[in-house]
């Protein structure tokens, strides 16, 4: 059963792929600013801070569950580790304290989730505002500013022409499809997204896996705060916001199923490049930007409608 | 591969309807990238249509983009670098956040690409140590904004009674600004007490909420200051539906179309004129000036003024 299952999810992924390359074709003909290499790697590095965030809500989504605080715990944890950063803490260090903050923030969704039996919606819908309010009133609603060079070069540094955003987004997939595909928290979160009742019934520990993925997706949010605020120089207590719904919309476009027990980490790459791509395009082309909230809506409604087809069909 | 094909369909479909009206006017002359903070509030429209008619006077192509909200600052970056990108000629920016915009300004000038800064005014420190320059700032002195807005209040009150102000985004330069001069203008004038200074994330529905709160906790409350019109307008909706319409001083900023009506009609007291148009012209203007050789000005002021009922009219007609 399962090598089918993966098999037809491979499947759908090429078609995902396919719509990246078709998409990047179709911006090639319309104007000569899209196919350099400049303008690639500027793409790539664009999508990274959305496709980590994506990364973290595809186990969530795997598990049948939902994540709407992601932005909120990417500016708390920004401002916790900007904070740290400016009273002098080594950057490791720093980014270790902003990463558990995330991790903390995510275990209370998780908490909330299982032992408290909240919907994840709802659950993720309260955090979301209360971690937001609690970013508002770690300084008083002010940014926090100007950081080493150092810090900074984690958004602005490179390796022989690949930026450190694109670096870090390679890594963190990697290990994250590792994770998914190859450990039990990656197993049992498709199982418990396919069918709780069934997981919990062959053993699993379903509360423990359920608040070790919100866990995750809470980190993996913190990780972007990293990129987001060495890239801006500045951690603001009102970032991200609405980037819970950008992220939902990568795992979605890249075939992650919101009804649980689907998704790849492959899909959700493409979906937030594909994203990405759609953004750089229609600016390169001077599309109005009412248009191009229009285009991406679009895209997302199309996706999903001709991925689940697809899947009737079979 | 169905879905594939559909994408690139969708996106070709909306490439035509978008580009059909940028391609129309394609001309010889420079490209000038705009990077404007929204396009879902009426003052930044206005400025889009200043320059837009001042390129289509100067022959310039004029390529402008906005991000989704304007509190997005990293959505605002990857405008301006796809800007860069597109090789535009000198570029244009209304700042979405006056230290967060730095780094963007200092890539376009690592590109060697003129920036021009639009109506808010870029943290000066953190861009010379960043490496950044500008060549020239276009815009209104906010501070001066919220102390005509004080003024007027405390002497609508005469100089006794209670007021409230409606701030911006919090760590919103412009915002901050405005709320400021309003403080300084009545904090020499032992009569007037500021009761409460909230934010109502410079959105409609919030100003109603945050006004109607406001009056639950301060019922002998008598003047507002909105930093600007849509909360303003919100606020006024809060005091109608209060039945307290006429006994609430209700003061605006930006004097966009609504607002005016507002004054005529009476509902609302003042607004501070900005005049965006003007600064999209001139942002357009200087850009123009400076690629064929000329200078321009480091700061160039764009007025500022309160309007009343008494001027409502005068102003429309000017404008």
């Amino acid at each position: 059963m399962i090598p089918r299952k993966l098999r037809r999810l491979q499947g759908r992924q090429f078609g995902t792929l396919i719509g990246l390359i078709l998409l990047s074709v179709v911006l090639t003909i319309l104007t000569p600013y899209f196919l350099t290499v400049s303008n690639l790697v500027n793409v790539v590095q664009q999508s990274a801070i959305i496709a980590i965030v994506a990364a973290g809500i595809t186990f969530v989504i795997i598990s049948g569950g939902i994540d709407l605080s992601v932005g909120s715990i990417l500016a708390l944890g920004g401002l916790v580790m900007a904070d740290a950063l400016q009273a002098g803490v080594a950057v490791p260090v720093a980014i270790v304290v902003g990463l558990l903050v995330g991790l903390a923030a995510g275990c209370v969704n998780g908490l909330l989730v299982t032992f408290g039996r909240l919907p994840p919606f709802i659950a993720t819908l309260g955090t979301m505002s209360a971690v937001r309010g609690l970013a508002l009133m770690y300084k008083d609603g002010s940014p926090i500013s100007g950081f080493s060079d150092s810090f900074r070069a984690l958004a602005t540094g490179g390796v022989m022409g690949v930026p450190a955003p694109v670096i870090t987004m390679l890594i963190v997939f990697v290990i994250a499809h590792f994770i998914l595909t190859r450990t039990k928290v990656g197993r049992y979160a498709y199982a418990i997204g396919g069918n709780e009742e069934g997981a919990l019934l062959s053993g699993i520990n379903v509360r423990f896996h359920k608040i070790v993925v919100y866990g995750i997706s809470g980190m993996l949010s913190a990780l972007s705060a990293v990129l987001l605020t060495a890239r801006l120089n500045s951690a603001q207590p009102i970032a991200a916001t609405g980037y819970e719904l950008d992220a939902i919309a990568a795992a979605v476009i890249g075939g992650t199923s919101l009804l649980g027990g689907e998704g790849t980490l492959f899909g959700t790459l493409i979906g937030a490049l594909i994203m990405g791509v759609l953004r750089n395009g229609l600016n390169l082309l001077n599309v109005s930007s009412y248009v191009q909230q229009v285009a991406i809506g679009a895209v997302i409604i199309i996706a999903v409608f001709v991925d689940m087809a697809l899947k009737r069909k079979r | 591969m169905q879905h594939a094909l559909s994408l690139a369909l969708v996106v070709l479909a909306l490439c035509q309807a978008g580009c059909g009206r940028g391609n129309e006017g394609e001309k010889k002359g420079p490209t000038i990238g705009f990077a404007l903070t929204t396009l879902n509030n009426p003052f930044f429209i206005d400025m889009k249509k200043g320059a837009e008619a001042t390129a289509q006077r100067l022959g310039v192509n004029l390529i402008i983009q906005a991000s989704e909200r304007d509190i997005d600052v990293e959505k605002q970056m990857q405008i301006v670098e796809n800007l860069i990108q597109r090789k535009v000629d000198a570029l244009c920016v209304t700042p979405n956040g006056a230290r967060e915009i730095v780094p963007a300004i200092v890539k376009a000038t690592q590109a060697g690409i003129p920036v021009f800064v639009v109506d808010m005014k870029v943290d000066e420190k953190t861009l010379r140590e960043a490496g950044g320059s500008i060549v020239s700032f276009a815009g209104s002195d906010n501070f001066e904004g919220g102390r005509l807005a004080g003024e007027f209040v405390a002497s609508k009150l005469g100089g006794k009674g209670l007021a409230a102000i409606l701030e911006g985004v919090p760590g919103h330069e412009t915002g901050e600004s405005r709320s400021k001069g309003f403080r300084a203008a009545v904090k020499d004038k032992p009569g007037i007490g500021l009761v409460s200074s909230q934010s109502g994330g410079f959105d409609r529905a919030q100003g109603y909420n945050v006004m109607q709160n406001v009056m639950q906790a301060h019922p002998d409350l008598q003047a507002v200051f909105a930093c600007n019109d849509l909360m303003a307008l919100g606020a006024i909706e809060a005091i109608a539906a209060s039945g307290r319409t006429g006994s609430i001083v209700v003061v605006g900023f930006d004097a966009i179309d609504e607002a005016k009506e507002a004054i005529r009609s009476g509902t609302m007291d003042a607004t501070v004129a900005q005049y965006p148009a003007e600064m999209g012209r001139v942002a357009v203007e200087s850009a123009v000036i400076v690629l064929k050789g000329g200078e321009v000005p480091a700061f160039v002021p764009v007025k500022i003024e309160l309007i009343t009922k008494a001027n409502v009219d005068s102003v429309v007609a000017q404008q």
